[in-house]
């Protein structure tokens, strides 16, 4: 009788504690700041100081200025980002920091990590949040921003400084709800597409300049008995996303900016006659087994890293990559741009919507509101705080008053030059929708549509109710 | 007699073989991982590891320009003596000698290669990818002056040490409080013993995911955070109601003659305890050590979130995330990191696994 008492017990209290377990944890409220934003201004100094000779510019009065005369010296800055701080984007970062540190004597203390969508939420949520944090994703932001934890950089920086370093465009993308919270930072550009230079001018193709042309050109190479396209979206959990950028560079070039805005969102469902052109008119490539390397099969199999890899083989085995600028990391080893590929801007498919261009970038948010924290955000809107990864590739400075000398490699200067050019620009449209659409369900059925698994109406539609509402 | 002893033997090779075979299939993932590690990287690509085993392929004993030999790709072809089309000659064209006509490349730029079915190796080995885990990858960056700087990254002796600092008092200190709290439940009288008990129990099931945002909350009111002493706790309190549970099985099992006896000579429960039952759970302590060390040692989630504050103590498992680069374009590297993170724990298992397997069994068979 005692020892059934016990075990009924038992069986109660692992109940409860699974229940604990299993059931949704309770909302933590926004945290209030914990740091009282101490605004302590800069103590007037009665005469002009003999400022240091420094490699940037900073906006006169600001508290980079204050810092440059050494008033904060000694202090730290933690910044959190998506990347590790020893992996080459770490390594450029800090290089791009040593100039704002010798600089001021402030030091700038990197704590990124790659489960950071995760972790930021975490350390957010407890009160710990990092003074400065680099978002890869506008949408991620904007959330942190809604609920107040982020400063807006308007609160300390003059609207005249920010237009000098920015373009109006670029600007936009770092504004949530009218107020201007953060700002960019580098980018890299999307709508390219390379091709194994060598092989190219031996066999006599031509870079083709619109869309029509680019389809004969895939014609003539299947003709000639290769197939013209490498195609692969496998990345892991985060397979889809290229024929997602495929689809966000086709809603550029078969309708209006104002549609597409519409579709980043919302308002614009995936089940319209705009967005189901967009992914017909690049699945009229990638379903065709003649123009993809491996056939339609292949792509949903094939890493996107491994996917430009016969395009290297002598002789190719495909002729043309679409990818963002990264992608020349993944390039085998030794392979020089300029010699063994180049690239060229994908062409517009209707000449009424102009030359458009895709871009995908980092932007940096204030957390914690204190003057060296200030000093560098003003920083970061300096290309120089940008110059590891202009002076080690992989890319671009969103700030336009970088120069050409500051790029190590032609290749990024010449891809900022594409953009600098384009009649219009737009940010990677699933980077800025909801995470559970743009970083789920549009990947996932994307997927499932190029894989045959789904008509293109029932993946549209999946997507479209997928929406949080 | 004959017939039976043969049936043993028979009985005992189809244990053994399938033994062997599993065995077999087990292995082999890792054999792969490890023949990866010392290919080269574009290697890694674009084959697999089984190339070092030799195997047939059709290599060119003589090559013909289509343009000089006069020949149209777009009509059918004589070469060597075979007739085809394009499409015919790309596949392959055997000829009636054994060898194959084969069209490489495309038709502008193309050539025919008459090819020969031979016998080769890729053995192409090289330590770079073990170079680049140990000793750090080098970036390089172009000045504005044109002066080209390589900044070398880091290595992984740091990442090394900082995991041992924390995988050792995080194996140790669960392993104290857990002997202590398993020898109470086990031999004292105590009032809400058991309830207690179960409670303990009953944390088994609990995910330690719910515990991270308040954890770290308290961690920040008492300035914890990124400190060794911060993951240290987290991993004890994590660990502790698994090595409760495992070293109470074992020390309730302990001869009750032997500690009554020490009792009526006199001991007190911390001569008991210090004396007698710590002494002979040595099995089911280092069973639990290693549960522990691997767990440790292997974790990632842990870490970053209580220690990811701080950059100076980075662990070998974020080395790991770190070192494939921020898009994964480096994962060839991950073949070596794979061998060189393993090597501890393996060290560890080896030098205790004869305890391992008593202790395991120790806990079991009480009645």
């Amino acid at each position: 009788m005692k020892k059934t008492m016990w075990q009924v017990f038992a069986l109660l209290i692992i109940t409860a504690m699974l229940l604990t377990a299993c059931g949704t944890p309770a909302a933590t409220e926004a945290p209030a700041m914990t740091e009282a934003p101490a605004v302590t201004e800069a103590p007037a100094m009665t005469e002009a100081p003999a400022m240091a000779e420094v490699s940037f510019d900073y906006p006169a009065g600001g508290a980079l200025e204050a810092a440059i005369r050494g008033d904060y010296k000694g202090t730290t800055v933690t910044v959190d980002g998506a990347f590790e701080g020893n992996d080459p984007d770490g390594v450029k970062f800090a290089e791009s920091m040593k100039a704002f540190e010798e600089a001021t004597g402030i030091t700038v203390n990197y704590i990124g990590n790659k489960e950071f969508e995760g972790s930021i939420a975490i350390r957010v949520g407890a009160g710990d949040a990092p003074d400065i944090v680099d978002f890869p994703q506008p949408g991620l932001f904007a959330n942190f921003v809604r609920k107040g934890n982020v400063v807006p950089v308007t609160t300390f920086m003059s609207d005249e400084w920010l237009s000098q370093q920015y373009n109006a465009g670029w600007r936009e993308f770092n504004t949530v709800d009218g107020v201007e919270s953060g700002v960019m930072h580098r980018y890299s550009g999307k709508s390219l597409v390379w091709y194994p230079k060598k092989a190219w001018d031996e066999a006599g193709y031509q870079v083709p300049e619109t869309w029509d042309e680019l389809l004969a050109l895939t014609q003539q190479i299947a003709d000639d008995g290769d197939t013209a396209w490498c195609i692969g979206i496998e990345s892991g959990a985060a397979t889809g996303w290229v024929a997602t950028d495929w689809t966000e560079d086709m809603m550029l070039r078969t309708t209006s900016l104002e549609n597409y805005d519409a579709w980043v969102a919302g308002t614009l469902p995936f089940d319209s006659p705009e967005v189901r052109k967009a992914v017909e008119t690049w699945s009229e490539v990638w379903f065709n087994d003649a123009y993809v390397n491996g056939g339609r099969s292949s792509i949903v199999s094939t890493a996107f890293g491994d996917s430009p890899k016969p395009m290297f083989e002598n002789p190719p085995k495909c002729w043309l990559h679409r990818q963002a600028n990264f992608i020349t990391s993944f390039f085998p080893e030794g392979t020089v741009y300029g010699e063994d590929y180049g690239f060229f801007y994908l062409p517009p498919v209707d000449p009424a919507y102009g030359k458009p261009f895709l871009v995908a970038g980092d932007l940096i948010a204030m957390f914690n509101d204190r003057p060296e924290v200030r000093a560098l955000m003003e920083y970061f809107t300096t290309p120089q705080s940008v110059s590891g990864w202009l002076e080690g590739g992989g890319a671009i400075a969103a700030q336009q008053t970088a120069t050409q000398d500051m790029y190590g490699s032609d290749l990024d200067w010449n891809v900022s030059q594409l953009v600098a050019g384009a009649t219009s620009f737009r940010f990677d449209g699933s980077d800025l929708m909801p995470g559970e659409v743009g970083a789920g369900s549009f990947w996932e059925h994307i997927s499932s549509y190029v894989a045959g698994s789904e008509d293109l109406d029932t993946a549209l539609k999946a997507i479209d109710a997928s929406w949080p509402k | 007699m004959a017939a039976k002893k043969r049936q043993k033997n028979l009985g005992k090779l189809v244990v053994n073989g399938t033994l062997f075979l599993i065995i077999l299939i087990w292995t082999i993932p890792t054999l792969g991982v490890l023949i990866s590690s010392f290919r080269i990287r574009d290697d890694i690509a674009t084959s697999g590891w089984w190339r070092v085993l030799p195997y047939r392929d059709w290599q060119a004993v003589k090559e013909i320009d289509p343009k000089q030999a006069g020949l149209d790709p777009n009509g059918v072809m004589q070469v060597e003596g075979v007739s085809g089309t394009f499409e015919e000659f790309r596949a392959g064209v055997s000829t009636p000698d054994g060898k194959q006509i084969t069209w490489i490349g495309n038709k502008r730029i193309g050539k025919i290669e008459v090819q020969e079915q031979v016998w080769t190796v890729d053995w192409n080995f090289t330590l770079d990818n073990y170079k680049q885990v140990l000793g750090g990858q080098d970036f390089k960056f172009t000045k504005p002056d044109g002066t080209i700087q390589i900044i070398p990254g880091d290595n992984m002796s740091g990442a090394f040490l900082n995991s041992l600092a924390v995988s050792i008092p995080a194996t140790v200190i669960p392993i104290l409080i857990a002997a202590f709290a398993a020898y109470a439940f086990a031999w004292m009288k105590f009032p809400g013993r058991r309830a207690m008990f179960i409670v303990v129990i009953a944390l088994l099931v609990v995910p330690l995911q719910i515990a991270l945002v308040p954890i770290l909350r308290d961690y920040k009111a008492l300035h914890l955070n990124g400190t060794f002493l911060a993951i240290w706790l987290a991993h004890t309190g994590f660990g502790l109601a698994l090595a409760i549970y495992l070293l109470y099985n074992y020390i309730s099992g302990l001869p009750r003659d032997i500690l009554e006896s020490a009792f009526i000579d006199g001991a007190s429960h911390f001569t008991v305890f210090t004396r007698l039952v710590l002494p002979l759970s040595v099995p089911a302590l280092a069973s639990f050590a290693i549960f522990q060390f691997l767990w440790v040692w292997n974790d990632y989630l842990v870490a970053l979130i209580f220690l990811g504050g701080n950059p100076e103590f980075e662990l070998v498992t974020q080395r790991m995330a770190a070192i494939v680069g921020s898009r994964g374009s480096e994962w060839h590297l991950l073949t070596a990191g794979a061998f060189v993170s393993m090597l501890l724990p393996l060290l560890v298992f080896f030098s205790m696994q004869r305890f391992f397997v008593r202790g395991l069994l120790a806990g079991s068979v009480k009645g």
